[in-house]
């Protein structure tokens, strides 16, 4: 960071951390100087509002937010600092076990790269020069800025976005009180078919899964020992201690297709075929479950009727997966059944068609009667119920006349409203359709890395009038921005309660916000509040907001604090209701969809045919590893020195074909871009995909750690949409690789 | 009655090649960035598409029975605790860096904050106060784990009483302190 002439301005330049006496870990393996993570903590305290004497040492229990999964917390606190996070035993998702990002976390607090004060952009967009000011000043200029749109071009002018969260409640509190519906959330990135498929099958979001009893697990694109859900993952690896068998369809050699009992190979876009094949085998041979379908399904017939003509053979020339393993699975499957299941999965393979799959992969639980059972789905209540907890009062919203400009439901009447297509957003504002937007309100979220074409997403960004960014670090949007307002870490900040089950859980401050960074819940009242809306934030500072959630429950403040976490005690009702109820319009396990019907689609699950890569060009695959969550953390020294590019796997014989050994340079190309990256020459890949990890390349000058590392997989993505679902299809990218 | 014998015990089938355990000790332990105490190795991938296997080996300081890493310290700074643990005394190591070449584990490293050697303490500070070391206690896998093998009422013993294993470099002569359960084989 060198500064201008004038005190108060901030030109974020490329040089790395030297300022500290350190340089980050080197790509091409430079000497590694240490940074100790004391001295982290020391220049912390130095330049920030370190609360020297209020905070004990001792042990405080809050929840992780290094991901969306919320392990429980034990932060461990000295001499104002805190110095290590543990998993917390009593907390269901982390089962007193953090993964490495979640141990990470003090890097996210302590990272230099923290935005210490509230900024205002003064150079040109991107310049990364800005000015430092107070908060007083920021929010008056966001709340002047947002109100001088709305008067001009209406309320829908502003699109709000965050990646969903325990804050979301008042981030939409701000959203409708302001009166547009433009609400944009990362779900259609990541999930949207998933979700969408199984609340059309199963009347629910998204089955849970009894690994404690199961005998057979079939993953598809799901690979969990590397995109670490905690719990999850943990139960994974005693199921397989157990011996259950689990299969797992990739392209790619993951760490859980190695560590599974079966890897399958599958050819991308693909594993509906193989899904419609395996009902097609089970149906044909009556190895379903009679008496679940008969009782809890509706449209079983039609769907027989239509995977009659999905044999075997049919899908091995789609799928690549030969006709007698689609045959031994299907068989396999339906004698564990039902201790087994094929897992809901996030994305599968990626596709316009995923859609279909999941309906397919809910329509094979189903007929083997994997619902409900031991070692089978669950009908699992959603996080966020169980316990009613109190609220602020909530005062009418305006009416919102205005379409949404991700054309939901209006032009996809299946997309749940609360799932939205954000991507969508982006490309509205390009087209100026149906209306123009004007503004960006951004919060937790990183859309310029996160939406494929990032190209696109700058020039929808230069299309706007105003961008309030509010975040820690100055990540790629941020960056951006006109106005930054930077947010207290997890670490730093109470937020909305989390329930879980009978159980309601707290995050809280462990040590006071450093620098001027400042909670959710003030930073939304105050911009509420010089928006004329203070009526809908009705809370006395933070703990105000957390005690009038616990009114109804036998718990203080207090005492929800020292111990973390409080469990309703309920009356339980004994064994499971023998009835089982499902929230469709039949009331059944719709494997014909009345939705669908109803809207002139087929009901029933069926061959979508996927796009495929011309001669020359791969599949473009994309994922996680465990060190990493999407586009958040490369700047975090521990997980960027663990893992700090992400190279091209490429099959070896494909490598050798064009003269590419293991660490090349290389150029990989798609129809929107090319990046040079290095190749990672390896067996362990499908000889016509390719695959990257995401969210690397990053193009912030105020991330000096992660600056320009690695390549961006945004900057090679085409923006294919499913229609029904509203699911992005990032894998039907194809791509050329050559020698750079 | 026998003496302690603190040592890990791995079960490598149950590691999924997180680095929980390489983030959780160099937070616990103030490694610089750059430098770590543990490691997991990667074995793999091996084989011809598709028929390919990969596995994953942790790892840390073997904490010997006979280190050569003791034998070589010109001043005394290496020594080995009755519970079995190998240390270093950060006060009267003086940075000649033979230890770190004299182990073959590669478990040394230089830190150049201190100016001191540095390597794994299996988190004393932590197992006198009764909690597992830092890496054990967040192994997401469960792979991980540590006691005094010479309890035959503690997990370790066992897991080293009901199942096959190996150490490494057990040719070497050096005894080390760190077990790893397999079955069926060293995979990949």
């Amino acid at each position: 960071m060198s500064k201008d002439e004038r005190d108060d301005i901030v030109q974020y330049s490329m040089s790395r951390r030297k300022f500290l006496g350190l340089s980050a870990a080197g790509a091409a393996g430079a000497s590694l100087t240490g940074l100790g993570f004391d001295k982290l903590q020391a220049y912390a305290a130095k330049h920030g509002d370190v609360a020297k004497t209020t905070i004990p040492d001792g042990e405080v229990h809050t929840l992780c937010e290094m991901c969306v999964w919320r392990c429980g917390v034990i932060a461990k606190v000295r001499d104002g600092k805190i110095t290590k996070l543990e998993g917390n035993p009593d907390h269901p998702h982390s089962r007193g076990k953090l993964c490495p990002r979640g141990q990470a976390g003090l890097g996210m607090t302590y990272d230099p790269d923290r935005v210490k004060t509230p900024l205002i952009r003064v150079g040109k967009r991107g310049e990364g020069k800005f000015r430092k000011v107070t908060w007083e000043e920021a929010l008056d200029y966001t709340a002047a800025r947002m109100n001088e749109l709305k008067e001009k071009y209406g309320a829908e002018s502003m699109i709000f976005s965050t990646t969903h969260n325990l804050i979301q409640q008042q981030f939409e509190n701000l959203l409708r009180a302001y009166g547009s519906p433009n609400y944009g959330t990362q779900r259609g990135l990541c999930f949207n078919a998933m979700i969408t498929a199984n609340s059309l099958t199963w009347g629910l979001d998204e089955p849970g899964r009894d690994y404690t009893d199961t005998d057979y697990v079939i993953y598809t694109g799901r690979n969990l020992m590397e995109a670490i859900s905690n719990s999850e993952t943990q139960d994974l690896v005693e199921a397989l201690a157990k011996g259950a068998k689990v299969v797992v369809l990739d392209p790619r050699f993951t760490k859980t297709a190695a560590r599974a009992t079966e890897w399958v190979p599958i050819k991308p876009g693909n594993d509906l075929a193989f899904y419609l094949a395996m009902l097609h085998e089970i149906i044909k041979n009556d190895w379903y479950d009679h008496e679940f379908v008969e009782e809890y399904t509706h449209g079983f017939d039609q769907l027989a009727e239509e995977v009659r003509q999905y044999t075997p053979e049919w899908a091995e020339q789609r799928c690549d997966v030969p006709a007698e393993n689609i045959r031994r699975i299907a068989r396999e499957f339906s004698v564990a059944a039902p201790r087994a299941f094929a897992h809901p999965n996030w994305r599968t393979s990626n596709f316009e068609n995923s859609f279909q799959t999941e309906r397919a992969i809910a329509a094979l639980n189903a007929i083997c009667g994997c619902w409900s059972q031991p070692g089978s789905l669950q009908p699992a209540a959603g996080e966020g119920e169980g316990v009613e907890l109190g609220g602020i009062p909530q005062p009418p919203y305006p009416r919102v006349r205005a379409l949404r400009l991700d054309g939901v439901p209006w032009q996809h009447p299946v997309v749940p409203l609360k799932l939205g297509i954000f991507q969508k957003n982006r490309d509205a504002i390009l087209t100026g359709k149906p209306y123009q937007a004007h503004g960006w309100f951004i919060y937790r979220q990183n859309p310029l890395s996160s939406i494929s074409d990032r190209r696109k997403t700058l020039e929808a960004f230069s299309k706007l009038d105003f961008i309030v960014t509010i975040d820690i670090i100055m990540n790629d949007t941020a960056y951006y921005s006109d106005v930054i307002l930077p947010e207290a870490t997890y670490l730093e900040r109470y937020d909305p309660l989390m329930v879980m089950e009978d159980s309601v859980f707290i995050r809280q401050p462990v040590i006071k916000p450093l620098f001027d960074s400042k909670p959710g819940l003030w930073i939304f009242q105050e911009i509420g509040k010089r928006l004329g809306l203070e009526k809908y934030f009705q809370y006395d500072g933070e703990e105000d907001y957390i005690t009038q959630q616990l009114k109804p429950l036998d718990v203080t403040l207090e005492e929800l604090k020292n111990k973390g976490y409080f469990t309703v005690v309920k009356e339980h009702t004994g064994e499971h209701s023998e009835e089982l109820h499902f929230g469709t319009k039949t009331g059944k396990v719709e494997l014909s969809s009345t939705v669908l019907e109803q809207l002139g689609m087929k009901g029933v699950p069926h061959w979508q045919e996927p796009m495929t890569p011309s001669e020359n060009q791969f599949y473009l695959l994309t994922g996680k590893v465990a060190t990493h969550t999407q586009f958040a953390t490369q700047n975090n020294e521990y997980l960027h020195d663990l893992f700090p590019e992400n190279p091209l796997w490429i099959n070896t014989k494909e490598a050798e074909k064009r003269g590419i050994k293991n660490g090349d340079d290389i150029y990989v190309e798609s129809e929107i871009g090319k990046v040079k990256t290095k190749a990672y020459v390896t067996e362990g890949i499908r000889p016509d995909s390719v695959f990257m990890v995401a969210g690397f390349g990053h193009v912030s000058k105020g991330l000096r750690t992660a600056f320009n590392e690695g390549v961006s997989d945004s900057d090679l993505h085409i923006s294919y949409t499913d229609p029904v679902s509203g699911s992005q299809a990032l894998s039907q990218t194809f791509v050329k690789v050559y020698k750079a | 009655m026998a003496t302690k014998r603190f040592a890990f015990v791995i079960e490598t089938e149950r590691c999924i090649d997180c680095k929980a355990c390489m983030v959780s000790c160099s937070v616990e332990n103030n490694v610089p960035v750059g430098h770590h105490r543990n490691w997991v190795h990667q074995i793999g991938i091996k084989g011809t598409f598709p028929d390919v296997g990969m596995s994953f080996e942790p790892g840390q300081c073997m904490h010997c029975e006979n280190p050569p890493c003791e034998r070589v310290c010109p001043v005394g700074a290496t020594y080995r605790r009755d519970d079995g643990l190998v240390m270093v005394d950060q006060d009267v190591c003086i940075g000649c860096k033979y230890c770190i070449e004299a182990c073959p584990y590669d478990a040394r490293y230089f830190n150049e904050e201190t100016g001191v050697t540095d390597k794994c303490t299996a988190c004393v500070h932590r197992v006198y106060q009764g909690e597992e070391p830092a890496c054990v206690a967040t192994c997401i896998g469960g792979a991980r784990h540590f006691g005094d093998i010479n309890d035959p009422n503690s997990e370790v013993a066992k897991l080293l009483a009901t199942n096959d294993y190996y150490r490494v470099y057990e040719a070497a002569g050096t005894e080390p302190g760190v077990y790893y359960i397999y079955k069926g084989g060293r995979k990949a």
